[in-house]
């Protein structure tokens, strides 16, 4: 089943890329479809009392103990079900523009979709490292072939800069390798079984954190991101944004905090206050955009920066909103996404200053549109708000000052989200505005869906906090520091 | 010893049958030749590689390494219907002299006495003076057959001078009894010192590492392509394999004290290498450049000797990073030489108008740069690991520089993939090179998939 979630997209891209076939489309949508069924199929009988399920694994370089290993406990499940729920809307929401040429681009989405799954499915360090490393492959592609202006150094500098940091990963992930008993071995157990006396745990930790902290990103961390969702083509803006961020913070989770946990008082309150950091560097930046795509890519940075400082609080409220968050987060800004996409298309720019009054020729986009915005103000009753209670509740939990700070993104959330919908939708119609055109069959559906699911999350958050319980119960107390 | 026998006989036949006036023969010849070569380094059935052990053995080390060389010499000849496609009198002479320069990497992997090893280098370099110089009528190409040369012999001097100092300190040039003389000295003397210290040096030349490393880019780019390509494989993998096989097996006993000038290289060779390549606007002197701070990664398997793994590090660095190369060179060569343009923007636009071929650069340059999951990942993975406890510092320095890399492996890739511009240039594939670059491609598959399949070798 695990192997499946790999395979189908993995062979669908070779295929895609090799043969390219007329329709490539169609097959992307399918074989991202089929993923979402076997994902349906695999939480059906779902055991979440935190062990791995569907465990499957074959000896890689078996003498050097690397095994190709996959399995899913709760935390895994829940993002292979953020990326494969997000696929197949992404790959729909890219036919609205011509991809040329199609079995490329379409060849490279479902490739990343293979990386992604591989990486929120691996139990063995270096098969996560080699998934962590080949998402990237796909998404610079992506970017520096369909993307916008200076797209080749925007996307240069991205790929050179997650390199690096993944590149501490690999060191530290090598040196706590070596310390495992015998011939060695990367076995998710093994590598958290090793006791590292405080100061090696320090640069273990240290060599994760860059890694990560580089892709989600944490302040100062953050330099390639506004550019490269500004300069990527849509499609490319929300597998970043919606997906491969997740994989950051899903590192933190499963990786960074369980492999080294010795250092943690050590280095944990710096990480914590540059999360922090982040939430508001983020925000008021995102309330002075006229881009309607930066603005966005700065209120990733606040809202990531929350999720980030919640899970390093690394106790049960923080890790599981964490967990919710990431999912809720990447339907909402996927839908935004969309949304500014639309107009962009339509209007040939995302300058907000050019916009206005589109709710009066538009009232179906402005009404979908609006829950979207709701749910990524986290406005009760809509998915975004279990998670950021949660999550403030996690960060209170760790310390007073630094949860009263960071609940300051309640409110600029609202200020810039509001802004911009207020920008975009109310006032004045300008002789553009005026003319647009309202939502279409296939951007319906998608937005459509998106809507949906913002309402039925925030009606039943319960559905995913149960499915993460026993997992999250386990690793946080596996983990003694 | 059966590879080298049949080695040689074939490099005779193609001189013999360059005379003829059937030049269709000789790569056909050339090429069955290596490739019965190959074959013999799995399959020893008449027993010889167990003959003369005094100077020589092909053992295991020996066998996996000549594998690695021959095939990337079979895949050079298959390449020289299009690189000798010019040649027309000294055609026989060209295979000759590549199959007696690999008979000399052949000794250099089973040499258990100085004396052979220092004929092997001799053996291995002496034709390739001549090759480099092969295209008489170009100015850059004597420029670079003359450097060359005199570097070459330059550094074979230094080297002699070291061998010497090792025999005056240990009175034996056999490896196994210099081994006992050097551990027996309990941090030996200082003329076993300066010995090994000039030994060290004159291989740097060899391997092209720095400081020693001033003469290869010029010499490549101003070699014919094929015969570039030669260089950047089998002469690199020959002087890494010589250079650990003297170390493993002669001084393993004074490791505390050459540790510390073969870390100093490594670290100097890596950067410098990397910050000049970021500069290159040429392909070719790039892939020189990168050439050098490969040497410097495989450096970290000399310092790695004594660790287990270290050998297959080494083996499958030098067969991933000689197949990449290979096929970059394959592909640039055709390229280059059809529209007189050697420089980057040579490729702009390729990816429209040779997917194929585009998507084999490619793979190359990311196989180059270690970017995983290609087998280049692995390669580096596999030395790292094995050298992590001797130099983690070395690690991380090694680690920043594959980083830098990218940005000038990726220039290619920009150029096919991203640039806008589209240049009229012809670019269609010759059959040979076609096949070539195929087979290069699945063995970098084959390695990618499996990369224990070294473990199963050595």
């Amino acid at each position: 089943m695990s192997l499946l979630l790999i395979l189908i997209p993995l062979l669908t891209a070779l295929f895609l890329l090799i043969a390219r076939p007329a329709g490539a489309r169609t097959i992307a949508l399918v074989a991202s479809l089929a993923n979402l069924a076997v994902t349906a199929f695999a939480s059906m009988g779902f055991v979440g009392d935190g062990s791995f399920n569907h465990e499957f694994s074959i000896p890689w370089v078996a003498e050097a103990g690397i095994n190709f290993r996959l399995g899913m406990d709760g935390i895994s499940l829940l993002m292979i079900v953020l990326t494969n729920l997000l696929a197949p809307l992404i790959i729909f929401s890219s036919f609205n523009r011509q991809m040329e040429p199609e079995g490329r681009y379409y060849g490279l989405v479902v490739l990343m979709l293979a990386a992604l799954n591989g990486v929120f499915l691996a139990l063995d360090g270096l098969v996560f490292y080699i998934f962590y490393e080949l998402a990237l492959i796909p998404i610079y592609f992506i970017c520096a072939i369909w993307g916008g202006q200076d797209r080749i150094r925007t996307t240069l500098k991205f790929f050179i800069y997650t390199f690096i940091g993944s590149l501490f990963m690999l060191v530290a992930l090598l040196y706590v390798y070596l310390q495992t008993p015998g011939t060695h071995s990367f076995a998710w157990e093994e590598l958290v079984r090793v006791q590292l006396d405080t100061n090696a745990a320090w640069w273990v930790l240290l060599g994760f954190f860059l890694a990560f902290a580089v892709k989600m990103p944490v302040f100062p961390f953050h330099t390639w991101q506004p550019d490269t969702y500004t300069t990527a083509p849509t499609g490319g803006t929300m597998l970043l944004s919606g997906i491969m961020l997740k994989m950051g913070v899903y590192g933190v989770i499963r990786w960074m905090i369980p492999l080294a946990p010795e250092a943690i008082h050590c280095l944990m309150p710096t990480f914590m206050v540059l999360a922090v950091i982040g939430i508001i560097y983020g925000s008021i930046i995102a309330i002075k955009q006229n881009d309607f795509k930066r603005l966005i890519a700065y209120s990733s940075i606040a809202h990531v920066g929350l999720i980030a400082a919640g899970v390093m609080a690394w106790n049960k409220a923080g890790v599981q909103g964490g967990l919710i968050q990431m999912l809720n987060h990447g339907i909402n800004v996927v839908g935004l996404f969309f949304a500014a996409d639309m107009i962009e298309r339509r209007m040939g720019t995302r300058s907000l200053s050019e916009m206005g009054g589109i709710a009066k020729s538009a009232p179906k986009f402005a009404a979908l549109f609006m829950i979207v915005v709701l749910g990524s103000v986290a406005v009760p009753l809509t998915n975004g708000f279990p998670g950021e209670f949660l999550l403030l509740n996690g960060v209170w939990n760790y310390n007073f000052w630094l949860g009263a700070v960071a609940g300051l993104t309640i409110i600029f959330g609202a200020v810039y989200m509001l802004r911009a919908y207020g920008l975009t939708m109310f006032g004045e119609a300008n002789e553009q505005t005026a003319r647009f055109e309202d939502v279409k069959t296939n951007e319906w559906i998608v937005l459509g869906v998106i809507a949906a699911l913002v309402l039925i999350l925030g009606f039943f958050p319960g559905m995913v906090l149960n499915l993460t319980d026993g997992s999250v119960n386990r690793i946080l107390g596996a983990v003694q520091f | 010893m059966t590879a080298l026998l049949l080695l040689f006989t074939t490099a005779i036949v193609g001189l013999f049958a360059g005379l003829t006036q059937n030049r269709s023969l000789l790569q056909p010849i050339a090429l069955v030749g290596s490739l019965l070569a190959l074959a013999a380094t799995f399959f020893d059935p008449l027993g010889w590689n167990d003959r003369y052990t005094s100077m020589m053995q092909f053992d295991i080390f020996a066998l996996s390494f000549s594998g690695v060389v021959i095939l990337a010499t079979v895949l050079i000849i298959g390449l020289s219907g299009w690189g000798f496609r010019n040649l027309n009198d000294t055609l026989g002479d060209n295979y000759g002299l590549i199959l007696f320069s690999l008979c000399g990497a052949l000794c250099m992997f089973s040499f258990t006495n100085m004396v052979m090893l220092f004929l092997g280098i001799e053996i291995l370099s002496i034709p390739l003076y001549v090759l480099a110089g092969s295209r008489r009528d170009n100015l850059s190409g004597n420029e670079a057959a003359l450097k060359y040369f005199l570097m070459g012999s330059f550094a074979t001097g230094i080297l002699l001078f070291g061998m010497a100092l090792v025999y005056g300190s240990c009175a034996s040039f056999d490896l196994a009894v210099i081994n006992e003389a050097v551990s027996g000295k309990a941090g030996g003397t200082g003329m076993l010192h300066v010995g090994i210290l000039l030994i060290i040096v004159g291989l740097s030349f060899k391997v092209s590492a720095v400081p020693f490393h001033f003469w290869a880019p010029d010499v490549y780019q101003g070699s014919p392509n094929l015969v570039t390509t030669y260089m950047a494989t089998v002469v690199k993998t020959a002087g890494f394999a010589a250079f650990y096989r003297l170390f493993s097996l002669a001084f393993p006993a004074a490791a505390d004290f050459w540790n510390v000038p073969v870390t100093v290289v490594a670290a100097l060779t890596m950067t410098v290498a990397n910050f000049t390549a970021i500069f290159q606007t040429d392909f070719k002197r790039m892939m020189a450049y990168s050439s050098i701070s490969h040497a410097g990664y495989l450096l970290l398997a000399i310092l790695a000797i004594g660790t287990a793994g270290s050998e297959r590090a080494l083996l499958f660095y030098t067969l991933t990073y000689s197949l990449a190369t290979i096929c970059a060179f394959g592909g640039y060569m055709v390229i280059a030489e059809k529209n007189d343009d050697s420089s980057f923007a040579a490729f702009n636009g390729l990816s429209k108008k040779q997917p194929f071929l585009a998507a084999v650069m490619a793979i190359a340059m990311l196989t180059l740069a270690g970017i995983p999951p290609t087998a280049g990942f692995f390669g580096k993975y596999f030395l790292f690991t094995a050298a992590f406890a001797k130099a983690p510092w070395l690690i991380v320095l090694a680690v920043i520089n594959s980083a830098i890399s990218i940005y000038y492996y990726f220039k290619v890739i920009i150029a096919m993939y991203f640039s806008r511009e589209e240049n009229a240039y012809e670019a269609s594939l010759p059959a040979g090179v076609r096949w070539v670059v195929l087979a290069g491609m699945l063995l970098i598959a084959l390695l990618t998939i499996w990369p224990g399949s070294v473990h199963a070798w050595m």
